[in-house]
């Protein structure tokens, strides 16, 4: 009896030694499979915010287009102004020069002849007359020149030009938002008015744009993520409308939401692409033209952000892309600050 | 007879038209032109009824412009009013502006924003003179009879080393022209010297060798040749300087429509035969001479090619008689 309870204890204990080893085996593998996995999360991680940064580096391109033809225009008035004052200045002191001359011939001292004969009188007489003469001329000449006045007017364009250039530069940065990467309070209309100004050569001569921004309590999110996607929305919907249309854009406060309605009058989006159109890489663009990434980035960072994207569409109609956030925003979370 | 145009004594000041929605841009044009008569609109719908009334001698007009394109606008003052040399003037050069300034509105210059003023105010100048000096060539088409003499004389040549491309311009232009094919510059400039040739069809590339030098040395000396460039490799600043440096005559894509592409020879062909019965008129086509900062510059052809193409007349309007 006894035996046979020391036979099976034995048993039993071999039993499970055996099994310890099984396990422990197991769970080496296991933490091995572990650690693959997470390097494996990490790779995608890494990809993710390598995306990011291309989808990036696609708007900064596109951006630099744009932004080269905002700023050409009044770089040219203001570089061809400032060369055109320097010759106008010029011209002005010639005719001060020739003031000065006149002013010169009138100071020469004048001889008072007693005696003098009738023909030497004249002279004296014609040659003090065509001094004040002289001195008149050039007087007029200086008074009623338009030169120091067109000079004066070309320098207010040119000021101005170098107001909307520093206007564009400060959008620039505030779309950049290069100064302060990270979370930040922000008004969201301001982003959209950035994107707006970003995104002017695609709009510009045949997209007309109606804002119905309302005043937007600050947000808690990422600027530069943000005015990705206000760049997006604006993008495709300029290029979802193929001639003239508008873009309505509409921002309010509902509840405890902010709320963002990008309306085009473009093309629409037909029933077998909608269900495609946030997902990486989908692009209906010829090759070469998209990533394929633009929705799915936009998506992305406003789920980051513990907000939703919601699209309408009517084929030939047009589409409204509505933007939600919630107004205490926690932001994106760390995985997506890439 | 446009009024203006009654009281003209040869030293009369030149008569400018510029048309940008930008007012300060007008402002400081008018400024930089102050020795000239100017006239400026921002509304780009009133430019051609502007021109032709005071019959100006140079449009200088901004591309992007809400009511209208300014090859829109140069297109419709190039039929309503052809003395006028055309300059655009823009921001932003995308390829279906340039390829339309070329193809449509035929500008004389393309001028970049912002502009160098010293090198604007002479190529005002100079395309005042020529306005002025030069006569106009109406229409490139020409009666059919005139076509068909014309047709039969003059040479087409087609510069292209791919010979898939060169089958199907073949197979367009064969039955209607006397076409010669080459592949390099070499060859074809063999067949210039041996044979009048008027329309110069090309590639901007062959066999990796960059063609685009060639044909702006061949427009500086010969302007009268009308050059059609067909190309797959289309970049806005290239085709900008094929304006500016080689008076391209068109510009077209491949791959090759019959239709654009016969449409083409056919005008280039009336265009060469009547500057060569009105050889002051090619004043009007003068290639401005390669800018030192050209990606590509004629400066850098070959002496002994350079000479080739300098010595070509004499040989081309001699066998014109032949």
């Amino acid at each position: 009896m006894l035996l046979i309870v020391a036979l099976v204890l034995l048993a039993a204990c071999a039993w499970l030694g055996f099994e310890m080893l099984r396990l422990r085996r197991a769970n080496l593998a296991l933490r091995a499979g572990n650690a693959e996995s997470e390097a494996e999360l990490k790779r995608l991680q890494s990809t993710q915010s390598q995306v990011i940064h291309t989808t990036k580096l696609a708007s900064l391109g596109q951006m630099v287009a744009g932004v080269a033809h905002e700023i050409n225009t009044p770089l040219g008035f203001v570089k061809s102004n400032v060369e055109v004052v320097g010759d106008l200045l010029d011209d002005y002191r010639k005719l001060v020069k020739q003031y000065d001359a006149a002013v010169q011939v009138c100071l020469q001292p004048v001889d008072l002849i007693f005696n003098a004969d009738k023909a030497s009188l004249d002279k004296l007489v014609k040659h003090v007359e065509d001094a004040r003469r002289k001195l008149f001329e050039a007087r007029a000449a200086v008074e009623k020149s338009p030169l120091l006045n067109d000079a004066k007017e070309l320098l207010g364009d040119a000021s101005e030009g170098l107001t909307q250039l520093s206007g564009l530069v400060q959008n620039l940065k505030g779309f950049s938002r290069v100064d302060r990467d990270g979370m930040d309070s922000m008004d969201l209309n301001e982003g959209i008015e950035c994107a707006l100004t970003i995104a002017q050569h695609q709009l510009r001569d045949r997209v007309k744009v109606v804002k119905h921004l309302q005043p937007l309590p600050k947000v808690r999110c990422m600027p530069s993520q943000m005015n990705q996607v206000f760049l997006n929305l604006i993008t495709n919907a300029a290029q979802a409308i193929d001639g003239d249309g508008t873009l309505t854009i509409d921002s309010r406060v509902e509840g405890s939401q902010v709320l963002m309605d990008f309306t085009d009058t473009g093309s629409g989006i037909p029933d077998d692409v909608l269900p495609k159109i946030f997902d990486p890489f989908f692009t209906t663009k010829p090759v070469g033209e998209g990533t394929g990434l633009g929705l799915s980035i936009v998506h992305k960072i406003i789920k980051g952000h513990g907000g939703s994207i919601k699209v309408r569409t009517t084929p030939r109609k047009g589409s409204t892309f509505t933007v939600s956030l919630p107004v205490n925003g926690s932001g994106p979370s760390a995985a997506d600050a890439a | 007879m446009p009024p203006d145009s009654m009281t003209d004594t040869p030293d009369a000041p030149l008569r400018i038209l510029m048309v940008d929605d930008e007012s300060r841009i007008l402002r400081a044009l008018k400024a930089l032109l102050r020795d000239y008569t100017t006239y400026q609109t921002t509304d780009p719908l009133e430019a051609a009824a502007l021109a032709k009334q005071h019959d100006v001698d140079v449009v200088i007009c901004d591309q992007r412009m809400p009511e209208k394109t300014g090859v829109d606008v140069l297109r419709e003052i190039k039929e309503t009013h052809p003395r006028a040399l055309r300059i655009l003037l823009t921001g932003y050069s995308d390829l279906k502006a340039v390829l339309g300034s070329v193809n449509e509105g035929e500008v004389f210059r393309f001028v970049n924003k912002p502009w160098n003023n010293a090198e604007l105010k002479t190529l005002v100048a100079n395309a005042g003179a020529i306005a002025r000096e030069a006569p106009v060539i109406a229409r490139d088409v020409l009666p059919q009879a005139e076509h068909d003499r014309a047709r039969t004389q003059v040479g087409v040549l087609v510069i292209e080393d791919d010979t898939t491309v060169q089958q199907r311009l073949r197979e367009i232009l064969q039955p209607y022209y006397k076409v010669n094919f080459a592949n390099n510059a070499e060859r074809a400039l063999q067949i210039m010297e041996q044979q009048e040739t008027g329309v110069v069809i090309s590639e901007t590339e062959a066999g990796r060798h960059d063609l685009t030098g060639l044909l702006k040395a061949l427009k500086l000396h010969h302007p009268h040749i009308a050059t059609v460039v067909v190309t797959e490799r289309a970049n806005a600043s290239t085709a900008i300087e094929l304006i500016n440096e080689g008076q391209v005559y068109r510009m077209l894509i491949k791959p090759v429509r019959m239709g654009t592409c016969r449409l083409s020879v056919d005008s280039a062909i009336g265009r060469y035969w009547q500057l060569k019965q009105n050889p002051q008129a090619a004043r009007r086509y003068v290639a401005a001479a390669p800018n030192a900062e050209s990606t590509t510059s004629a400066l850098r052809l070959p002496a002994a090619i350079l000479n080739r193409i300098r010595s070509l007349p004499g040989r081309l309007l001699g066998n014109a008689r032949a």
